[in-house]
């Protein structure tokens, strides 16, 4: 790590670009596996149960997958400020508070492509689970694992939105290096010190980690599949 | 089972089958033009959809112990082994390998057991979903044009097991068919319906052959007819 550090050290600008990262993946990861379990259940929960107001919700949430990042941002500022509601939780300028504005961002996109995937197929499944005699739970888990791609698709997705978000987390996390600096935030930097090659190269840096994680991904996502030779 | 009273519309589709039976241990056979509501008599008694009226009387029989094979049947995401191992697997009860090759063998599915389900044929798809309807021994089995796409060699193979399964523990079966001469050769009970309301129930050559009723009849020299154009233009 510390190889890793001191080169990255000497390559860019002192921005601190090793902790960029990490602050990065660390956000990302557990914003992303939050609205996760957040989209999926609410997916599932909204595709199930039948409410009054429900196509209101749907068009709401509907509006709430391309929500500008920069307003959820402003949002969270002002709930977790010293005076805002939540200001004793001491969640501004801090990796809590930004991944808690993520989690704003990417829980809508997850549950809207679940509830899309689940309105489409769930049907045929449920039925097809009742005339083999499973109960609630065993439909359940059959409609999630035979859904599994889509879900795998939405939860890709989310990663994504969350990895190359700047604006709330500019916001919420204030760019404090070493802290709360994150990649894109970094990049934002850099480019306002004029300092375009090292930005590009971070920028490129930041795609080359998405790719190497998405395709780790893909490859275990595969195996699952391989017996598809339709 | 008894059907009480069932009552059900969707959409300008109104059924209402009155009062009738479906005796345990017998073949029962529905028939009846396109959209009179077979399939959705077989739902409402799978209890894929609810009645608005009416109710059905199990006697005893518990929904595990009936089953329903589709048309178009759904595959799970695997092999064909482990959609035939499924309705075992939900059951708790551990998969008997040599009684899964035997059936595939009899039904010509023995090279296909590790294939892709949903990469099958259509007719091996409606084979391997007959397999996964009875690998579980239920006591109630409905059969929704399952058999239709098989060819008359296969079609033969599954009324031989019907017939076999009937001789050593007789459980009860639904067919819906439009092959009249497979409904015939098959059930010992019959149910004619018509625009949703079931217009006789019983002793299939009553029904069939000495019937008053002028829609069952016209239904019947209908089938009759196209048999025997079929026939006419083998011969010729």
């Amino acid at each position: 790590m510390q190889v890793i550090k001191g080169f990255l050290d000497t390559f860019f600008s002192d921005v601190g670009v090793f902790d960029a990262i990490c602050v990065t993946f660390q956000m990302a990861f557990c914003a992303t596996a939050i609205s996760s379990v957040l989209g999926i259940l609410l997916g599932l929960l909204l595709e199930r149960v039948n409410f009054v107001g429900k196509r209101l919700v749907i068009r709401v949430n509907r509006t709430l997958m391309g929500v500008p990042p920069v307003v959820v941002g402003l949002v969270v500022y002002m709930l977790v400020m010293r005076r805002g509601p939540l200001g004793s939780l001491n969640l501004l300028f801090s990796i809590k508070g930004m991944i808690l504005a993520q989690v704003l961002i990417i829980t809508p996109i997850i549950c809207g492509m679940t509830y899309t995937s689940l309105v489409s197929r769930a049907g045929a499944i449920r039925a097809f689970a009742k005339t083999m005699g499973a109960d609630a739970i065993q439909t359940q888990w059959l409609v999630v694992r035979e859904l599994k791609n889509e879900l795998y698709f939405a939860v890709v997705t989310g990663f994504g939105r969350s990895i190359s978000e700047v604006g709330a987390v500019m916001l919420v996390g204030g760019n404090i290096k070493g802290h709360t600096r994150t990649m894109t935030t970094t990049i934002s930097l850099l480019k306002s010190q004029g300092i375009f090659t090292e930005g590009l190269t971070l920028g490129v840096l930041l795609l080359l980690m998405a790719f190497v994680i998405q395709s780790l991904a893909d490859f275990f996502q595969r195996g699952e599949s391989s017996d598809e030779n339709y | 089972m008894r059907i009480i009273d069932l009552e059900k519309k969707q959409g300008d589709f109104q059924m209402k089958t009155g009062s009738f039976a479906i005796e345990e241990g017998k073949i029962h056979g529905i028939i009846g033009g396109n959209g009179c509501g077979k399939t959705t008599l077989c739902k409402l008694i799978m209890g894929m959809t609810l009645p608005d009226r009416g109710r059905i009387d199990y006697e005893g029989l518990k929904p595990r112990e009936i089953t329903m094979t589709a048309q178009r049947p759904y595959f799970i995401r695997g092999s064909v082994y482990e959609n035939i191992c499924y309705p075992l697997k939900i059951r708790h009860i551990r998969p008997e390998e040599q009684k899964i090759n035997e059936w595939l063998e009899r039904c010509g599915l023995k090279g296909k057991k590790d294939q892709y389900a949903r990469s099958l044929s259509s007719g091996e798809q409606q084979k391997v979903s007959m397999i996964r309807a009875l690998i579980f021994e239920p006591k109630c089995v409905m059969i929704d044009e399952t058999l239709s796409n098989l060819d008359p060699e296969n079609l033969e193979l599954f009324e031989q097991v019907i017939f076999e399964i009937q001789r050593e523990r007789p459980i009860t079966w639904i067919l819906i068919s439009h092959r009249l001469a497979h409904i015939y050769k098959m059930c010992e009970i019959l149910h004619f319906m018509h625009q949703g309301e079931i217009l006789a129930s019983g002793d299939k050559e009553e029904i069939l052959f000495r019937t008053e009723d002028e829609r069952i009849r016209r239904f019947v020299a209908n089938e009759v007819i196209k048999m025997e154009g079929s026939h006419a233009a083998f011969e010729s």
